[in-house]
Formats: C-alpha cells, structure tokens, sequence
C-alpha cells in the first residue's frame, strides 16, 4: 500500500502523518509513506488543499485532517 | 546620557510596550480572536466555500465568493498557497484564485481586531473594506490582461471533481461563531453601555496607590512615546496568562489525542482572564476601586453561551481539533509577536522622529510608496505588522500611508512570491506585484485624503 501526504511540511501535515502511521500500525498494514512538498506535484492531485490523503493514489480526503476512524475506514477499504 | 541610563531606558521601553499589549484591552481583542481562528480552520466546512469556485461558476459568484473564502478559509498561510493553487488550476481561474490570494492575508481575523484595538477602528475598518474591494478589483484586472492565457487553460479541460463537492454549514456553526463574535465585540467595542460601570466598590486597601507608584518607575509611563504604564489589573493579567500558558502548554500541546483536566484548567483560566479583564480597575488615592461594567455582564453571559453550544451541540472530537488548530495558531504566533512588540517600542526611542516625519509625515504619493515598499521588502511575521506601524504612528507618520503599509505587508514576502510565481509564473506575478503596490500607495493616498 502506497500512503501520500501532500502538503507543505507544516504541523497539520505532520499530524495527519501520525495518525495516518498509527492507523496502519493498527490494522497491521505495512506502507510506503511520502511526504509530496512541492506544490507542482501537489497540484496534480485533484484537491482543494492540503494537508491531503493519497491512498493507492486515489485522493481519499482533502484539506482537512480525517479522525482516525475515518483514516481506518479509507486504509480498510484500500 | 550615559551609556547605561540610555540602556536602562531602552529597555523600560520596550517592557512598558509589552505591558500595554498584555493589558486588559488587548487580551479582550486577542483571546477571542484566536478560538475564532482555531473555530475557522477546524469547524469550518471548507467544501460550502469552494462548491461557488469551479470552472463554470459564474463571475458574480465566483468573485465574492473567493473574497469571502479569503477571509473563512484562509486562516493560515499554509491554507492560502495551496487552494489558491487549486482555485486557478482546476477551479474558477486566474481571477477569482487571484482576489482568493489577495484578501487572505489582508483581512484575516486576528490582523483586522489586533488592528483596531491597537490602532484605531478607522484603520481597520479601511484595512478590511479596502481589501474587499482591491482583491476583487485585481482580479478581475489579472482576468483580462491574461483573458488569452486564461481561455488555452480553459481548454486543456480539467476533470475536476474537487470543486463539485457540496457542503452546508450546520446551524450550530453558525451559533459558536455569532458567539465567539459577540465575545471580540463586546470586550473590545468602545460605547458608554458596555464600558460604564454599573457598580462600584472601593477596597480601602493602603498597598494599592504604593504598589502603582513603584509600578511607575519600574515602567514608568510616557505619554510623548504612547508608553502607559503597567497598573495592578495588568499585573494581575500577566499572572494569569502565566497560568494559561503552563496549564496550556499540559493541556492543549496534545488536546487533539485527549481532552485532559488540564485542557479544562487550561480553557477555565482563559475564561476567567477575559472575566478579569472586564472589570474597570483603578488606583485611587483612597484605595482601590472596582466597576463592574456593562462588558462585563456581556462577556459572561456570551462565554456561558459557548461552553453551552460547546459541550450540548458538539462531538468532544470536533472541540479538540478546534483546540488543536487555536492552540497551533498561538505557538506560531504569539512568542513572535511578544519580540516584536518589545523590539518595536525600543525602536521608538531609537528611531529619531524627524527621519519619519520627513519621509512619511504627510499624505503624498511619495510618502505612500514608501509604506508599501518598507511593507513589501522587511518581512515581519503575522501581526509584528501592528507594533511596527503604532511605533511609526508615535513618532509621526501620517495615517494615509500608514494605511497603505499594513495593506502592503502581509501580502508580499519573499516567500509568498517565490510559491506565486511557481503556481503561475513570471510575468503573471511581476503584475500582480505591481498591481499590489499601485493599489496599496492608491488605497494610502485616498484614505489619508478622505480622513483629512
């Protein structure tokens, strides 16, 4: 399983990393996580913001950070 | 003067500054400010906003709707670049992302109230309407001077779903933020119905007209500076805020994980801060004596409001995130902001007047410019702005370029630049630079004119 955060590297973007990491470590799914910085690759997603969830490359949630429950349902259903 | 009375007077500057931004008006203005904040970023359904920002939205909602998203969704600079970016790639266009980027940082919450308290309403108030306008306008310039680029990008469709998506704010959205409105307006509005005290009682304390006086040449005040002084009310603050500041740093550093005891301490002592805060305090040769304002009465009826709608209309979820988001807004800027107030009111002294009363003394283009241009080259963080411009207020700038610099300063860093111009390229941000400086020293030049 591929899990991207996009955003520019402020704390919402690290949060959301953390819950996303204890969210696999939860349902005991290993995955590539990566951090996308630079705008122009962000801009390739279909978002309205950041921070962003990217599953499998299918943007699960944007411009928010998702509760963990919501996070468990996105990487279940990957 | 000898070297350390100069220093020593320095210094008693800078401190009475900082004792004068932690008085009784500031924290009405600021704390308030901030759940607002923190309420925007986490409550906020962002998707109401962007569902009037897509490709085929008409001119006249997608206009007033990128400046109202300006000012709802764009608490934080890390917010703005990206949806600005989204806004002209796949959404409405260069225009609307381009008034979306203007208004942003121009009228965000915390700059416009810390503006008015600080400043004077005047100031902010223009700040706020001229913004408005101005984003609006620029937009709409940046539409048509690029209307042949903005027609090819058009064409290279983009199939966007992320502007389709639908979003009511619920009632009780609407409730906390008339709330949290009704609590910044009610500290902060200067009529006689809340600022009169409505009882009053005289403590015959001896200790307190001996405590102001040694207050006094600790800090001692100096109307020519605009210094006030600190009294035994903004002691008493200052205390509190210590105590916030260490129940907030247990109870709120993690409050989106739980929601402690000391997260409630924590949210407890601010509201009994802006309570104290409300009170009229004063030295008097007999004692000291206690009003009991009309604010006051407002402010806890309208906090008892918001614990109310907080705890029956909300997911305990939903007020830690708005914890989390008000939380990080403060670490981000207030230990900034405290600097800058200090090292603004040293400047006071440092500055001769003369060199600002020559530049920017009167209300002519010249002067304007040159607000907009020390706003655009210095970068100062998020709400320095308002020290910075008080200081040069004290020492004689006029209000007119005054106005044209805090238009101009939160809207050009060198940061903000550098992202613009990998959104949308050179020569579209050389414009859109340029707009922003005609517009500020324009916008300067009328309000100093009209104000005359």
């Amino acid at each position: 399983m591929e899990i991207k955060i996009l955003g520019g590297g402020c704390a919402k973007c690290h949060r959301l990393e953390q819950l996303a990491q204890e969210a696999a470590a939860e349902l005991g799914i290993t995955a590539i996580f990566t951090e996308v910085k630079d705008m122009t690759a962000i801009m390739e997603y279909d978002i309205i913001g950041t921070p962003a969830l990217v599953v499998n490359e299918e943007v699960k949630s944007s411009g928010r950070i998702p509760s963990k429950d919501e996070i468990l349902a996105f990487l279940q259903a990957a | 003067m000898d070297v350390l009375s100069y220093i020593v007077t320095l210094l008693q500057t800078g401190l009475g500054s900082l004792a004068a931004y932690l008085a009784a008006h500031v924290l009405l203005c600021l704390l308030p400010a901030f759940f607002i904040a923190g309420a925007l970023a986490a409550l906020f359904p962002k998707e109401a906003v962007t569902k009037y920002l897509g490709r085929g939205a008409s001119k006249w909602v997608s206009y007033p709707a990128s400046a109202l998203g300006g000012f709802v969704l764009a608490v934080c600079s890390c917010t703005i670049m990206p949806l600005f970016a989204s806004i002209y790639k796949k959404g409405a266009g260069l225009g609307p992302a381009i008034t979306f980027l203007f208004v942003g940082p121009a009228i965000n919450i915390l700059a416009i109230s810390f503006t008015g308290v600080q400043i004077g309403m005047d100031i902010a108030m223009a700040r706020l309407f001229l913004s408005l306008i101005f984003g609006v306008t620029i937009g709409l310039l940046m539409a048509w001077i690029f209307r042949k680029d903005d027609a090819e990008h058009d064409a290279e469709t983009n199939h966007s779903k992320a502007f389709a998506q639908e979003a009511k704010v619920p009632g009780r959205v609407w409730a906390i933020f008339g709330l949290l409105l009704g609590v910044l307006i009610a500290g902060t509005l200067q009529i006689g119905l809340l600022t009169k005290s409505y009882f009053t009682f005289t403590f015959a304390d001896s200790w307190a007209p001996g405590f102001q006086a040694w207050l006094d040449r600790l800090v001692p005040p100096n109307a020519a500076l605009g210094i006030e002084g600190v009294s035994a009310h903004g002691v008493l603050l200052i205390s509190l805020l210590f105590m916030i500041a260490f129940a907030a740093w247990k109870g709120l550093n993690k409050v989106d994980e739980a929601f402690t005891g000391w997260t409630v301490a924590a949210l407890g002592l601010i509201t009994l801060t802006l309570v104290v805060a409300s009170f009229k305090v004063e030295a008097v040769p007999t004692g000291l004596q206690v009003g009991l304002t009309g604010k006051l009465f407002a402010e806890i009826i309208l906090m008892g409001l918001v614990w109310w709608v907080a705890r029956t209309q909300y997911e305990i979820y939903e007020i830690q995130e708005w914890m989390w988001e008000m939380w990080r807004f403060v670490k981000q800027i207030i230990p900034l902001l405290l600097v800058g107030v200090f090292v603004a009111g040293m400047a006071r002294v440092l500055i001769p007047a003369t060199w600002i009363q020559t530049i920017a003394g009167s209300n002519t283009v010249w002067a304007n410019l040159v607000g907009v241009l020390f706003g655009v080259f210095m970068y100062f963080p998020t709400l320095v702005e308002v020290p910075i411009a008080q200081t040069f207020l004290s020492l004689g700038m006029a209000r007119g370029p005054l106005l044209a610099y805090l238009l101009a300063d939160p809207e050009l860093s060198l940061q903000s630049i550098l992202i613009t111009n990998s959104v949308i390229g050179k020569k579209k941000t050389a414009t859109y630079v340029a707009l922003v400086t005609v517009f500020s020293t324009l916008a300067g030049l009328i309000f100093g004119w009209v104000i005359r």
